[in-house]
């Protein structure tokens, strides 16, 4: 796995994309991370669609790439940890949170968050309701608790571009969208949708693939 | 042999018809005599000539005979592909059933079947069950469901070459195993029209070896009369569209001239823009015209439809939505604008009119643009020649077999080797190996056959009785909504804010609208207004014109047989027989066409080279459809950038494809043998296209028929959310994690069977290697090139520009031709 990264200036501060679908703020060795829907794969499997659970094990193992390359104190989560139920599938997230025992876990809940804040706290997880506020950057999932004037990270969008290439040929890509006052984060889990929409005006888009992060 | 004419039955049926003034057709008394024998088989014959009361009547002249044989319940299963097919059937045997003065009850069931009538269908199944081969899975699905079907004595497949060739085709094969399981002694039935493969239909449907069979082939046959509707004068040039405005004055005296005309258009799109050009031109046909598609609600199709009954409408513009389905007995002309693609499409179309027996069908062709003329004469020739395209069983479909294997494991459970014994016989999986089996069996039971087995994993479960079942409550009601192999693309319900349904356009078209925007849907211009929950909310709108929808997948492809015709028609053309009108009145562009380049002999392949001030094009015309032509392109290009790295645009219609390049092209005498070569021919195809991405959309399909992805029905609020996922995310994740997965493999063999054709690409490539190749140098368009030249203009502009710069492009070509 290759981390390439890109340094863009934000509210007098330096925040870090990455091709792996981490954003990472190093003035407060923070990693900032959204839409992870660990469960979807197991919650799939109860319906009777068979998911590989491989695909978590993939997201984790990319995860802890970024919080041994960052030497990341904090991971903030903005949004949409868990897809559902409690499954298996959180099993083994608690397990990697015991790994990493160092490291301060926290969540902005998402709109698929729907376990009891004290669920989240026995696995060492601090719960936000809305928002957090950190050194004049709001974190929220959803935009709407955005306020105008504050710089404003979120996820829940799983923003995605469109490349168009000869012909009718076109591949769909994770981007970060970024503009003056916002900026929204891909979705973390490869098992994930994308949304070609631009949910900003004038916003620009980070778009990556394995092996590079370019400006679109 | 007994002779049915004989019995006791027999003359109850002669008595009751000749009362009604008939006699019975032979192939009905042939189809009679083979039932009172006991034989299965398949009865042909064209629409119009009683193929129902074939086989419905020996059902009866049977009973009458024998009615002891026939124990309380369903006597007769009556599987057609539509429900309104199936509706009026029923009224016919209804009224059959109470003037002969049976007891019997015909009933129909389907998606529309109220709960109250299930209910009582269940308690005691009517004698005689109408129903859709995917309401026959859902009865599998249902507990205890092998009683409703122990008493049959026999299964009809009605218009059995509709169902052929596609996934539907699959679960009647199936469904045909399960009965035959459950009645060992029934007879099946097959109902056709005349297709070009008429034995492996039969061995398809009855792959039995114990059952012994016979076909009836009907004497009786329907003449067509073929009309080409020409334009005033001939466009030299001509580009596709275009003669859509004159040509549409031209078909109004039609309509006026006939009671009941039925227009058929290639496309949804199409029909929209047919019926809002009819009206300009003839306002008065307002309230008298009607617009039919798939996309169109269902009840203002089911009244529209009516309405044609009752004869209350001059016209309705229509697509393949009327191509099958109820007989209209007031439909007296059909009219086909642009090409049909098929010969057996276009006869079907023909056969919508002049329904009763020995009318002639009448249908008038209307070219879109004049080298459609082409098209008109291969169709007289293969209507006369009676070449009939054949349908091509599916095999190996896995979904199809997934979804089976869960409806049983809902409905009853079933004995894995019992199951696998049956299903073998089936003719889609013949070579179905026990390997493949297996995988199938770890599939439904644990996801895969992954190492890793995953515990929360339980859709199929082994019980204790060693039977394969489902037992979850959940999993049970998604598989059951799922039910059926017709996968209609992500739709939005259009409804009227104030109450009404209008009908669905695709979530790809209205995602490029916003509120306010306009759109024609049903030949109405509609505002959008806002869209939620699957649903976008309109109001009527003053405005006379918008966009219209697009649908996709609206393009047919060229059938190999009626490309034949074309290019044998093509190299007559010079010296086209005095009967051929429509060779003659094209003889201006047939000459321009030899004069600045060729016209290919049925042995010759042509390839024009022209120089513009665009770049360097390549021409080539094997006449083999616009799918085939998309793979040709591609490789051409691929093995010309072995020769020379260059970057092509690539366009092409049913006719031939284009190659631009701003640099010139490296084709002259001895690359273009390698260039046309046969040899490495599927290598170099893979090579130049990108079939992970092709396999990914045909993965869609097979993702919903065997479960993967949960469908959200337009209308409805999005209920499970939670499962929502792509297809195409499901695709990437199983090809990273679980290759070897069959269902994967089998979106690749879609690829390149239905895609790629490969056969016929392969065919196509043999011919071309025995042709002699032709090769010309032109400075501007020819008349073969200039429509392929316009439809990739039309991709990358708009329509106003595009008007201009056509103009300017034939003006261009004019002056240097001095014509």
């Amino acid at each position: 796995m290759t981390i390439i990264t890109k340094d863009i200036s934000v509210h007098l501060t330096t925040l870090t994309l990455t091709n792996q679908r981490a954003l990472y703020w190093k003035a407060e060795a923070t990693l900032v991370v959204s839409d992870l829907h660990i469960g979807k794969t197991a919650h799939f499997r109860k319906a009777g669609i068979a998911i590989p659970s491989a695909v978590l094990d993939t997201d984790l193992k990319r995860l802890q790439a970024l919080i041994d390359r960052f030497n990341v104190r904090t991971v903030l989560v903005v949004g949409d940890l868990f897809h559902a139920e409690n499954n298996t599938d959180i099993d083994q997230f608690q397990t990697f949170i015991q790994k990493n025992a160092s490291i301060t876990f926290e969540l902005i809940k998402g709109n698929h968050d729907r376990l009891k804040d004290s669920f989240y706290e026995a696995l060492g997880i601090s719960v936000f309701k809305t928002h957090k506020d950190v050194n004049g950057i709001r974190f929220v999932h959803d935009e709407q608790h955005c306020e105008p004037t504050v710089f404003c990270v979120s996820g829940h969008t799983h923003p995605g571009v469109t490349i168009k290439g000869r012909g009718k040929v076109f591949i769909k890509l994770p981007c970060f969208e970024v503009s003056e006052q916002r900026l929204i984060l891909p979705a973390f889990s490869e098992f994930t949708g994308l949304n070609t929409k631009r949910t900003v005006d004038a916003s620009v888009c980070y778009g990556f693939t394995e092996k590079s992060l370019f400006e679109l | 042999m007994k002779n049915v004419q004989d019995s006791q039955g027999y003359q109850i049926i002669a008595d009751w018809m000749h009362e009604k003034g008939q006699k019975p057709f032979d192939f009905q008394l042939q189809t009679w005599n083979q039932y009172h024998n006991g034989y299965s088989g398949m009865v042909v014959a064209p629409t119009g000539f009683g193929k129902t009361f074939s086989v419905f009547l020996a059902v009866v002249i049977d009973y009458l005979n024998q009615p002891e044989a026939y124990k309380k319940g369903m006597k007769l299963l009556w599987v057609s592909p539509l429900r309104s097919l199936a509706k009026d059937l029923a009224k016919a045997m209804i009224i059959a059933v109470e003037e002969i003065g049976l007891d019997w009850e015909v009933e129909v069931r389907n998606g529309d079947t109220p709960q109250k009538d299930r209910r009582r269908q269940e308690r005691l199944m009517p004698d005689v069950l109408l129903t859709t081969p995917e309401t026959l899975h859902i009865l599998f699905s249902q507990k205890n469901n092998s009683r409703f079907f122990k008493t049959l004595n026999c299964i009809a497949i009605d218009e059995w070459h509709e169902l052929l060739g596609s996934k539907r085709g699959v679960l009647t094969e199936l469904a045909v195993s399960r009965l035959l399981s459950l009645s060992p002694k029934m007879l099946i039935y097959g109902i056709t029209a005349t297709i070009g493969n008429l034995d492996e239909a039969q061995r398809v449907l009855i792959p039995y070896e114990h059952i012994k069979t016979k076909r009836i082939v009907a004497k009786e046959k329907k003449k067509i009369e073929i009309v080409s509707v020409l334009p005033d004068e001939i466009e030299v040039l001509p580009w596709a569209g275009h003669m859509g405005v004159k040509m549409a004055a031209k078909i109004i005296p039609i309509i006026y001239e006939n009671n009941t005309t039925l227009i058929f258009t290639n496309t949804r799109n199409q029909s929209e823009i047919w019926y809002q050009q009819i009206l300009k031109i003839e306002p008065d046909l307002a309230g008298q015209i009607a617009i039919h598609h798939g996309s169109i609600d269902a009840e203002l199709r089911n009244w529209i439809e009516d309405a044609i009954s009752d004869g209350l409408l001059r016209a309705v513009v229509c697509t393949s939505s009327l191509d099958l389905g109820v007989d209209f007995k007031p439909v007296d002309c059909v009219i086909q604008i642009g090409s049909p693609k098929g010969i057996a499409r276009f006869m079907q179309r023909a056969g919508r009119s002049g329904h009763s027996p020995y009318e002639t069908s009448k249908i008038y062709f209307v070219p879109t643009h004049s080298l459609e003329l082409i098209e008109a004469a291969a169709l007289k020739q293969a209507v006369k020649d009676k070449r009939i395209e054949a349908r091509e069983p599916m095999v190996l479909t896995f979904d199809v077999l997934i979804q089976y294997m869960v409806s049983l494991a809902v409905g009853e459970g079933f004995n894995e080797k019992e199951l696998f014994a049956a299903v073998q016989k089936v003719h889609a999986f013949h070579y179905m190996t026990e390997e493949d089996w297996h995988w199938a069996l770890h599939f439904i039971t644990e996801g895969g056959n992954t190492l890793k087995s995953y515990e929360e994993y339980h859709k199929v479960i082994i019980d204790d009785d060693g039977l394969y079942k489902v037992k979850s409550r959940r999993i049970a009601m998604l598989h059951r909504m799922n039910i059926g192999a017709i996968v209609s693309d992500a739709m939005l319900k259009v409804k009227f804010f104030s109450g009404g349904y209008i009908g669905m356009v695709e979530e790809y078209f209205i995602s490029k609208l916003k509120p306010n925007d306009h759109f024609i849907l049903a030949g109405r211009v509609l505002e959008i207004v806002t869209i939620k929950d699957m649903t976008v909310l309109v109001k009527r709108s003053k405005r006379k014109s918008a966009v219209t929808p697009s649908w996709l997948g609206g393009r047919l492809p060229l059938s190999s047989y009626l490309s034949q015709y074309l290019r044998e028609k093509l190299s007559e053309s010079l010296h086209p027989k005095t009967t051929e009108k429509e060779l003659k009145f094209l003889h201006p562009l047939i000459s321009q066409q030899e004069k600045h380049s060729h016209i290919p002999e049925k042995d010759e392949f042509l390839i024009e080279l022209i120089e513009t001030k665009d770049g360097h094009h390549v021409f080539m015309y094997p006449f083999e459809g616009r799918l085939v032509h998309e793979v040709m392109a591609a490789l051409i290009a691929y093995r010309l950038s072995l020769i020379k790295p260059l970057t092509f645009t690539i366009a092409m219609n049913d006719y031939g494809f284009e190659l631009l390049s701003d640099q010139s092209i490296p084709i002259d005498e001895h690359t273009i043998k390698t260039i046309l070569s046969k040899e490495n021919l599927m290598e170099h195809v893979i090579g130049s296209i990108n079939a992970s991405e092709m396999a990914s959309r045909k993965f869609r399909d097979i993702a919903v028929i065997s479960g993967l992805v949960v469908q959200s029905q337009p209308g409805n609020r999005k209920n499970n959310k939670s499962l929502q996922s792509s297809s195409g995310l499901i695709f990437r994740v199983l090809e990273d994690y679980e290759p070897q997965n069959l269902l994967l493999r089998q979106a690749y063999t879609e690829v390149f069977n239905q895609q790629l054709e490969e056969v016929r690409l392969k065919e196509a490539f043999e011919r071309i290697s025995k042709s002699k190749l032709i090769l010309k140098f032109a400075k501007s368009f020819s008349p073969l090139s200039f429509p392929i030249k316009v439809d990739s203009l039309r991709q990358s502009l708009t329509s106003e520009d595009l008007d201009a710069r056509i103009r300017r492009i034939r003006d261009e070509v004019m002056k240097q031709t001095q014509i």
